[in-house]
């Protein structure tokens, strides 16, 4: 597969087996385009590459072998992976990527105690599953993954919001309170899940996620109140058992 | 949570134990093609993901499986989030399923290690408060609302 550069060409589904509506192939551009983009704390170049590793983690046989044991810690090696990020950052995407529900603070603490950043943590995830979530649509109705993008040259922001502390989650995050300044926009009027602000620590990420989210399934205001219908094809209990099951077989608790 | 909820606010009940146990009658229409088709896009099978593709294009239409894929997408994403960041149930949440939550087994999740256990008396308060939530979704129904045949 060749890049998508965006200067010339765009993400599309003219190729798909049924037609997808336009906010949602908008969204997916949009996401596409954050992701070839220079993030907070990574470059476009290693946000691409994240991304690049993330689909290359299902090929690795560590990852396969980790998946099949009773425990991933049994089982010792190195994850095979394309170069060109930090070991533990590629650890990182294909934990995250092959095998999310045995993550532990234990395996977190040690991936913050081989160097990698909390900032720099929470933007790999938000890539991570950005390029998940994206590549689990075009399996769904059956049509081939997008080239990743070409990376977009540029500086990392590298801006850390002041609002962001411990709250019991493994890294800071923005409570509403706290969203002042840069991220008064933040949350808008609404109360935000804690799985809403769980990337607040890279602002923008929080963004990315509402973009997307409200696309693919509906606004963050909406989720938590049960009757309300975000109009689409499937009614809100199709939506809330597909939810549910695929929570359950990726063995998420939250 | 939001099943349950769900089946409240358009006075039905609809079974929960269909989200662990996959073989499990819902009572959600098509439930069965759309929970295979969740399990398919998820596992490794190209000719049954391609089989259960084709069951929910015919029963619910290509906007339907666009929508359906659409939730896959967004859980697929959302789940990983929750599991890589730690993040504990929010306060009122965690207390109002607690039952649901021993009622589809999924206490044993390595990721439940991330929600602090409540204290007796917050977990007796909300074996009162869980069901009255229900209630008053219930209540609350949304005149009108749209469902599926």
């Amino acid at each position: 597969m060749t890049a998508l550069d965006y200067e010339t060409k765009q993400l599309a589904y003219q190729g798909a087996p049924v037609v997808v509506r336009e906010d949602l192939v908008e969204a997916h551009r949009r996401a596409w385009r954050r992701i070839a983009e220079p993030g907070t704390w990574w470059t476009g170049e290693q946000r691409v590459a994240i991304a690049a590793e993330t689909r290359n983690a299902l090929s690795c046989s560590l990852c396969r072998e980790r998946k099949q044991a009773l425990s991933p810690n049994a089982v010792e090696g190195e994850h095979q992976s394309l170069g060109g990020l930090p070991a533990p950052v590629v650890d990182v995407i294909h934990r995250v990527r092959t095998d999310p529900g045995r993550l532990s603070k234990r395996w977190f603490e040690q991936i913050r105690a081989a160097g990698v950043g909390d900032a720099e943590y929470v933007e790999t995830i938000s890539v991570v599953v950005t390029l998940t979530s994206i590549d689990f649509f075009c399996r769904a109705i059956g049509t081939a993954a997008h080239p990743l993008p070409a990376p977009v040259a540029g500086e990392p922001a590298r801006h850390r919001p002041q609002g962001a502390r411990p709250e019991g989650a493994w890294v800071p995050m923005i409570a509403h309170a706290n969203a002042t300044g840069p991220e008064a926009d933040l949350y808008g009027v609404h109360r935000y899940p804690n799985v809403g602000r769980a990337l607040s620590l890279v602002p923008d990420e929080v963004r990315g996620l509402v973009d997307l989210m409200t696309a693919q399934y509906m606004p963050v205001h909406q989720v938590a109140r049960a009757s309300d219908d975000p109009g689409r094809a499937i009614d809100r209990a199709q939506m809330e058992l597909i939810a549910g099951r695929v929570s359950a077989l990726n063995e998420c608790f939250y | 949570m939001l099943l349950r909820a769900s089946g409240e606010t358009t006075g039905k009940t609809f079974s929960v134990k269909a989200v662990t146990d996959g073989s499990h009658e819902s009572g959600v229409p098509h439930g069965a093609a759309l929970v295979r088709l969740a399990e398919a896009t998820l596992g490794d099978a190209a000719a049954v993901l391609g089989a259960s593709r084709e069951e929910v294009r015919k029963a619910l239409g290509p906007d339907g499986l666009v929508d359906a894929a659409a939730v896959i997408a967004t859980f697929s994403k959302m789940d990983r989030i929750a599991d890589a960041t730690g993040i504990p149930l929010d306060g009122p949440m965690g207390l109002l399923t607690q039952g649901l939550r021993e009622e589809i087994g999924i206490n044993h999740f390595a990721s439940a290690s991330n929600t602090p256990e409540s204290g007796a008396l917050a977990r007796a308060a909300a074996r009162v408060l869980g069901p009255l939530a229900f209630r008053v979704l219930r209540r609350v129904r949304a005149p009108g609302r749209r469902e599926s045949p």
